[in-house]
């Protein structure tokens, strides 16, 4: 019993031995069996559409879906693929993502896509229309026919943007002077189904300085990639060239991506520059003044911006007690270029120390301001000088009188 | 003319050669050096480092060094020359017989006052100019700074200042010693018209000053400035505080000669923008009242003792 009991201990450790140095080999070569060539035809092709059939709304003008290449044989193949037929009032065509192509080298093992796009008349009708895609390899051994049906309903749709890019921007509209920078915020939303290229094109008036930059970055782009679905907020930066005249300026914003297409209408509205350039006549910022007496100061204030400056004001920075005034009080519209005097008014406190006093003026126009400093003397009064004399005289006069009067004794 | 220039030659003489003199002036050449020693080893240690200062050498006159400045100790103790100088000018003459001695003589009565007082005012010019010039030359040497233009101009109005102001001195002298006959009664006349208003009335005007504005309210801006104007107007009857307002010409940077300014901040910001010195004519313009003022009561108290010497009976006793 014990003998024959340690004989089967010994088989059946065996067996197992056996059996799991076989099966470890066995099921290894069966995981790797799908990738294995030997397995699989010498050359097989399939050409199949996305979607046999589609429906579109009447306001939707074109159709893009993918063509699916399957080469699941072991050769390498290339095929020729192209519209057979089209109805009438329809551009088809089979394309990748850039071009149109004739056919597409479809590696083996491995999957193509071309993308059949159709673009209907915009005045075609309702109905069902049936595209026909032929496909072949050179040596005629694989010929694949497909056909797809596109349904244009009656009904409109028309929430979806036109070409599956969606540009949107909350301030079409930007007012600003002309030396300023503008910047629009654009969202680019893409519809497509897939990852794609976008490019970016922007068209203004001439010389205009136009750029893209991704918002909260410091760089210009020129083209952007978007996953399916996904959106992205794109700044576009508008410098318009020195000197423009104030006005409206179109700015068209164009967003491609293979046929894909969008458009946004920006406008700038320049409303000029505001500069102002004030100074003295004669270029002369002191002034002479005495104690409680006026001084007279005439300033000019110039328009050097473009854009017309309306209710200027002037402010004044004075020691306390001092008055300044200002004639005309303020002015209500300076025309570009144009030159308008203003008389200055300083006068000190009567108990004002003798030296010089800083008194600020600040000219305030619309979105500028421009700081003038005066330095205004303040001088004695020179009457009692003139009076101190007579009064000494006078004393030496009436000495000289009593020396006469009395004298000579 | 002839008559008074031998009268101002024998009383310069005189001057000159009497003791009392001497020692007075000594007094006052000495503690005025000494002075001026001290700001100016005082001005070498501040100003060292600082580029090119500006009127570093009219600060010899007006910073006080230790003790007193230049400008302070001639306003209290200037009088003093005057009164020494002319105490006795006309009763000494008069109880040593000496007067109708003179009068007996072919010259006028007037060229006697007249001469007296023009050889006081000669001797007070001749000992302030020595000052002065000496002051001026130990500054070259300390300070090593040359005074421009300017800064001479505010010396030289300065001196005449000075001047006038102990001339007056000399003129209340001198309208005591013809007033009363006792040597001993016009000094002690003269000083104690010197104390009171060199001294009393500056203190009595505070005193004014505080029982018009209360003095709880120190912090208060407008009562200060009532009372620093109280004060004000109330000095302005002594000679020393005319002379004091009156030399601030010496100084271009002081832009009133008030002790007290009331001044807002925004003026105190427009102000020291440009803080530059005053130019001569505005600082003249500024103290010219003061000036006037110095000059018109010398030459009235020179006037009044003229005619009360005019008027007096010469006998000899």
């Amino acid at each position: 019993m014990t003998r024959k009991g340690k004989l089967l201990i010994h088989a059946l450790i065996w067996i197992g031995v056996v059996t799991f140095m076989g099966i470890g080999p066995l099921g290894t070569a069966w995981a790797a069996n799908p990738s294995d060539g030997n397995h699989r035809p010498d050359r097989m092709l399939v050409m199949a559409p996305e979607y046999p059939g589609v429906e579109i709304a009447r306001d939707q003008d074109s159709v893009s879906m993918n063509i699916l290449f399957h080469n699941q044989g072991r050769t390498d193949e290339t095929v020729q693929a192209w519209v057979a037929k089209a109805p009438k009032g329809w551009t088809a065509r089979l394309k990748s993502y850039r071009y149109t192509v004739m056919g597409i080298h479809v590696p083996e093992g491995e999957d193509k896509t071309l993308t059949f796009e159709a673009i209907r008349d915009k005045d075609l009708g309702p109905g069902t229309y049936t595209f026909e895609i032929h496909a072949k390899t050179p040596d005629k051994r694989f010929q694949m026919a497909q056909t797809i049906e596109i349904k244009v309903s009656d009904e409109e749709k028309s929430d979806k943007g036109p070409h599956g890019i969606e540009l949107t921007t909350s301030y079409p509209v930007l007012r600003g002077p002309s030396d300023g920078k503008f910047e629009f915020s654009l969202e680019v939303d893409c519809k497509l189904d897939k990852d794609a290229l976008f490019e970016l094109f922007a068209k203004g008036p001439e010389e205009w300085d136009i750029n893209f930059k991704p918002a909260y970055e410091d760089k210009y782009i020129s083209s952007l990639r978007l996953k399916a679905g996904g959106t992205k907020t794109v700044a576009v930066v508008v410098n318009p060239p020195p000197g423009t005249e104030p006005g409206n300026y179109p700015v068209t914003v164009q967003v491609t991506s293979g046929d894909a297409k969008a458009e946004a209408n920006l406008e700038v509205n320049l409303t000029g520059t505001y500069a102002l350039e004030v100074g003295t006549p004669d270029g002369l910022l002191s002034l002479n003044a005495r104690q409680g007496r006026p001084a007279n100061m005439s300033v000019y204030v110039k328009n050097t911006g473009s854009a017309d400056n309306n209710g200027i004001q002037f402010l004044s920075f004075k020691p306390e007690n001092w008055k300044v005034e200002f004639t005309p009080e303020k002015l209500d519209t300076i025309k570009p270029g144009e030159l308008k005097q203003v008389e200055v008014s300083i006068t000190p406190y009567a108990e004002a120390l003798v030296g010089d006093y800083s008194v600020n003026v600040n000219v305030k126009g619309e979105k500028v301001s421009k700081p003038l400093e005066f330095r205004v003397t303040v001088n004695a009064s020179s009457s009692w000088g003139w009076i101190g004399i007579g009064i000494i005289l006078l004393v030496v006069i009436g000495l000289v009188g009593l020396f006469r009067w009395v004298g000579r004794r | 003319m002839n008559g008074i220039r031998a009268i101002v030659r024998k009383e310069l003489a005189d001057h000159f050669s009497s003791y009392r003199f001497l020692i007075l002036f000594a007094l006052i050449a000495m503690v005025s050096l000494i002075t001026v020693y001290m700001v100016g080893l005082n001005l070498k240690t501040e100003l060292r480092g600082i580029a090119k200062p500006k009127f570093v050498f009219l600060l010899l006159f007006t910073s006080s060094g230790s003790l007193f400045s230049l400008v302070q100790f001639v306003a209290f103790f200037g009088p003093l020359l005057g009164l020494v100088l002319g105490f006795d000018a006309i009763n000494r003459e008069r109880s040593e017989g000496t007067l109708s001695k003179l009068l007996s003589q072919p010259i006028y009565r007037d060229v006697v006052i007249n001469g007296k007082f023009l050889a006081g005012v000669i001797t007070i010019s001749v000992m302030m100019t020595a000052i002065v010039l000496v002051i001026t030359g130990l500054g070259l040497k300390i300070v090593g700074v040359v005074p421009g233009v300017e800064e001479l101009w505010r010396i030289l109005i300065y001196l005449l200042i000075s001047i006038v102001y102990i001339s007056f001195w000399l003129g209340i002298s001198l309208l005591f010693s013809i007033l009363f006959r006792s040597i001993a009664t016009s000094a002690l006349a003269a000083l104690a018209v010197w104390i009171f208003f060199s001294f009393f009335i500056p203190l009595g005007a505070s005193v004014v000053a505080n029982s018009q504005v209360s003095q709880t309210e120190t912090s208060d801006v407008s009562a200060l400035v009532q009372r620093a104007r109280i004060v004000h107007t109330i000095t302005l009857a002594s000679p020393l505080e005319l002379y004091t307002h009156a030399a601030t010409i010496i100084d271009p940077t002081r832009k009133t000669t008030r002790s007290i300014v009331a001044m807002g901040p925004m003026e105190r910001l427009s102000l020291s923008r440009f803080s530059g010195p005053l130019s001569l004519l505005q600082s003249l313009f500024i103290v010219i009242p003061y000036i006037v003022t110095l000059i018109a009561i010398a030459v009235i108290c020179f006037g009044i003792s003229y005619v009360v010497f005019m008027r007096q009976e010469i006998r000899s006793l």
